[in-house]
């Protein structure tokens, strides 16, 4: 374990010492998502012009919402995306040969093998965000909450990189030339959003289905409701184990790849 | 399980049908796989039209009015899903990276090497490729739009349409002329790369891809549709909707075009100075 | 014990046919058709520790995926190996930690970071004591005389001192077993020779075993006393290098020196000619008439000068892979 720390301490120093060469090139991306988030606020400011809430959330409680998803898909950028994005071309170059030899856990190598750093300002952006929103509306201390919130934002995370590494290992299988990105784009648009917004007949059997048998909903919608909506405990515990057991079967599904990708490469 | 005792010799080898099994479980997940390979690209890029239409629904819902910047619920939802088409035609992606990086690799020489002009050769290739993408994707497209119809008055008068096609194909060009003369600056600057992802990120806002440009009140609105962007996502999508016509229609195509030369001679410009100068250095 | 045992490793793989034109790949949508390739057949072979051994065959022969399977990266479809005592698809921690693989083409170090940077980054993945990695640093940096370029970006090396720098990277956990996929490919004559030279005292002085597959018959010459020579998947040779020559070599070179400007008609009759130089001449005879043949012209003519040489070597290797390519057409037809 300590092991695997002290390499990730390495990896940040020179993910930083190679970030910091280029420092347009940060520059560049910093800004990029501080336009993002700018015109998110725009979008929903825009948009509570018209209206005084939206699914059930008001204004101030969407706020935190989406400051919760900023510094969430922050994380994810951060530590992960880069790296599952570049494990395609890894397969394409058998250059994911060098990792495999290594004495080390692959899925951890393949993972978390460089930091991003331009994006690691998007965390405190959305903390920001979420900070601002509990002033906005007023939000009254409460000890029990920032700690389940804590809890079920570490499960929001587990979750998000179980789905991300689940994308990532199908790769080995994918003839076309997918970029992760964009696969991971489309599917946290499912994060994007309170899970109250999947309301009608068609809708709601789609978030039942997206809650709890394939829970993509659940990552941003239950760490913003336990801090801001009503704290319902049935739904924390299920989150907890909907994290393990996602960890769990994402873990095996990466290595089913990678046994793949062994039997079928020359 | 080690408690069990071991099955006799005979049960050991597996049966015939255990093989034939496995090769009918094989072959299946191999159709399977490359099947889902396809249908997953082509299901996720829903995914988000999904979500916005959920989304957009329960802003309505929640709405003081039953109007927002003079649409109404389902013609929002169907301005949303027009969009993606007017995107079809009028998104570049990574035209403008490419000549970027074109010019700084060197490898632009080809151009001037062969009897070939860059931005002709561009512009058929990416035509091209348009052409083939809508084909493909001409089918999924019909069958969301089928689904979506309730959002939808039918199909609009032949007029309308003509000039919704117009529109489109000239958002084709003011796309294309648009990031080619941001590569092409990729002569005068060389990081312009990091520029473009801001661009791009702005665009989206701009162009009316997150919401139609009314809903941002004035003096926004009047602002935003003064510049070319909106020909990008806005303008086809309202074409479509018979929001602009008569006089206002036939001004907005006229600007439309005019945006188009004004960029397709911006970009000859900029190419021709542009190789005068990459001749000078000496490549 | 031998240090690696392979015993019929056998690899075929699937690679899908890609159909030409529009309609192709849309046919390619609904029904796709694969080929099956053999990559590696029924190859065995056993190696000592400390020996330096030498992997020869046409691209596509097979020696990497051999190379892969030895180092445990591919599963073989059929056949068995042992490599330091562990079967290598396996994979076992403790395996990793006793070999490198080490491929001329590919690139393992950080690209925009110094070299030492990347070196530390391998002494956190091999959990390498800090005195011990250090030592390591310094004795592998001065064997190989890169000094200061450690400090240096990677990307700014030249093609040789990058190369040094990946077999450095390779070495810093004291590998048991070194499997080197064309080490010298694209470098100039000199880095070809340091890196020849760093090599091959690394093997004396550690006794390391090393395995290696190289185009450059210089490297094999200069490194390896045995060669395993495979084409189309099958090793049709294990043995000296110089064997070579006996096994395949049917003719030997007899190079004559002849007196005035050109060299007399009519020693066509004796065997090919293969170089006219001026007065010089070189026959290519076969290898049991070579007396006959020296006292028929010896008789004839009058000669200045004369030898008799073995065929140079690459051309003798060229002419096992082509026995090779021969003997596998017979068996499948030949290649469409």
């Amino acid at each position: 374990m300590t092991r695997y720390l002290r390499m990730m301490g390495a990896l940040a120093r020179y993910g930083l010492a190679r970030e910091l060469a280029f420092p347009n090139n940060v520059l560049a991306k910093v800004t990029v998502e501080v336009l993002w988030l700018g015109l998110l606020m725009a979008f929903y400011r825009t948009i509570f012009g018209h209206t005084r809430v939206i699914a059930e959330w008001t204004e101030s409680e969407y706020l935190f919402f989406v400051g919760c998803y900023f510094a969430l898909a922050g994380l994810i950028e951060t530590f992960f995306l880069s790296n599952c994005n570049e494990f395609a071309d890894l397969i394409r170059s058998g250059d994911l040969d060098f990792l495999l030899l290594k004495p080390i856990d692959e899925q951890f190598l393949v993972t978390c093998r460089s930091i991003d750093w331009s994006t690691a300002p998007n965390v405190l952006f959305g903390a920001g965000v979420m900070a601002f929103a509990l002033v906005e509306g007023s939000w009254a201390f409460d000890a029990g909450r920032v700690g389940l919130f804590a809890l079920t934002f570490v499960c929001g995370l587990g979750m998000a990189y179980s789905f991300l590494v689940i994308l990532t290992a199908t790769s080995v299988w994918l003839i076309r030339n997918q970029s992760l990105f964009e696969m991971w784009w489309l599917v946290s648009s499912l994060m994007r959003y309170p899970r109250e917004i999947f309301n009608g007949p068609l809708a709601s059997p789609l978030g039942w289905f997206l809650t709890f048998v394939i829970p993509v909903m659940l990552v941003i919608s239950v760490p913003a409701s336990v801090m801001v909506k009503a704290l319902d405990p049935a739904v924390v515990a299920f989150t907890a184990g909907a994290t393990v057991v996602l960890l769990v079967a994402s873990r095996k599904f990466f290595r089913l790849s990678l046994r793949r990708y062994r039997s079928a490469s020359s | 399980m080690n408690s069990l005792p071991a099955p006799p010799p005979e049960a050991r080898r597996p049966s015939p049908l255990r093989k034939y099994l496995k090769i009918f479980r094989v072959s299946l997940t191999e159709r399977l796989v490359y099947r889902a390979d396809f249908f997953l690209a082509t299901v996720l890029r829903f995914l988000p039209m999904v979500t916005t239409i959920l989304l957009w629904s329960a802003i309505y819902d929640g709405a003081d009015s039953p109007e927002i910047g003079g649409f109404e619920r389902r013609q929002m939802i169907a301005y949303l899903l027009l969009v993606h088409i007017s995107r079809m035609f009028s998104s570049m992606p990574g035209l403008a990276f490419s000549i970027a990086r074109d010019i700084r690799d060197g490898s632009l020489k080809k151009y001037l090497l062969q009897p070939l002009d860059m931005i002709a050769y561009l512009v058929s290739y990416r035509a091209a490729h348009k052409a083939a993408y809508i084909a493909t994707t001409a089918l999924p497209y019909a069958l969301l739009f089928f689904l979506c119809r309730e959002y939808f008055d039918g199909f609009p008068d032949a007029l309308t349409l003509a000039a919704y096609v117009a529109s489109l194909l000239l958002g084709f060009l003011v796309g294309f002329f648009f990031e080619a003369a941001l590569g092409l600056a990729g002569f005068w600057f060389l990081e312009v790369t990091s520029l473009l992802y801001i661009v791009n990120t702005v665009n989206f806002f701009v162009s009316g891809q997150m919401l139609p440009l009314d809903v941002l009140g004035e003096p926004w609105a009047g602002l935003l549709k003064a510049l070319p962007f909106k020909y990008m996502a806005y303008f086809p999508a309202v074409v479509f909707l018979g929001k602009v016509r008569g006089w206002d229609l036939v001004l907005g195509l006229l600007a439309e075009a005019a945006w188009a030369a004004l960029f397709i001679v911006a970009s000859r410009l900029l190419y021709r100075s542009g190789l005068r100068r990459y001749s000078a250095y000496g490549g | 014990m031998p240090l690696i045992e392979a015993v019929n490793l056998t690899k075929t793989y699937r690679v899908a046919q890609k159909k030409e034109g529009v309609l192709g790949a849309l046919r390619g949508l609904v029904r796709r058709e694969y080929k099956e390739v053999r990559a590696v057949e029924d190859v065995s072979f056993t190696i000592e520790p400390g020996e330096m051994v030498a992997f020869l065959g046409p691209n596509g022969a097979g020696k990497t995926t051999t190379l892969k399977m030895l180092s445990g990266l591919i599963y073989p479809t059929r056949g068995t190996a042992r490599a330091l005592g562990h079967v290598p698809w396996d994979r076992e921690d403790v395996f990793r930690r006793r070999f490198a693989l080490v491929m001329g083409q590919k690139n393992q170090l950080w690209w925009d970071l110094p070299a030492a940077d990347s070196f530390q980054l391998h002494k956190e993945i091999y959990s390498l004591p800090e005195d011990e990695f250090r030592r390591t640093v310094g004795e592998l940096t001065e064997m190989f005389d890169v000094g200061k370029l450690t400090s240096q970006p990677v990307r700014e090396l030249s093609l040789g001192e990058r190369m040094k720098m990946e077999l450095i990277a390779a070495l810093l956990h004291r590998p048991q077993l070194l499997l080197l996929d064309e080490p010298t490919i694209g470098l100039d004559v000199v880095a070809q020779v340091t890196i020849q030279k760093c090599l091959k005292e690394y093997n004396a002085d550690r006794g390391v075993t090393m395995l290696l597959t190289s185009h450059y018959m210089r490297d094999v010459e200069a490194l390896c006393r045995r060669v395993l020579v495979i084409t189309h998947g099958h090793l049709v040779y294990d043995g000296a290098l110089a064997g070579i020559t006996e096994q395949f070599g049917s003719t030997k070179v007899v190079k004559l020196q002849f007196p005035g400007e050109a060299p007399p008609d009519g020693l066509e009759e004796f065997g090919e000619v293969t170089e006219r130089a001026g007065p010089s001449v070189s026959l290519n005879v076969e290898r049991s008439r070579v007396a006959e043949v020296l006292e028929a012209i010896l008789r004839r003519y009058t000669v200045l000068d004369m030898s008799v040489q073995d065929p140079p070597l690459d051309r003798m290797i060229a002419r096992v892979f082509e026995q090779g390519r021969a003997a596998h057409e017979l068996a499948t037809g030949p290649a469409a």
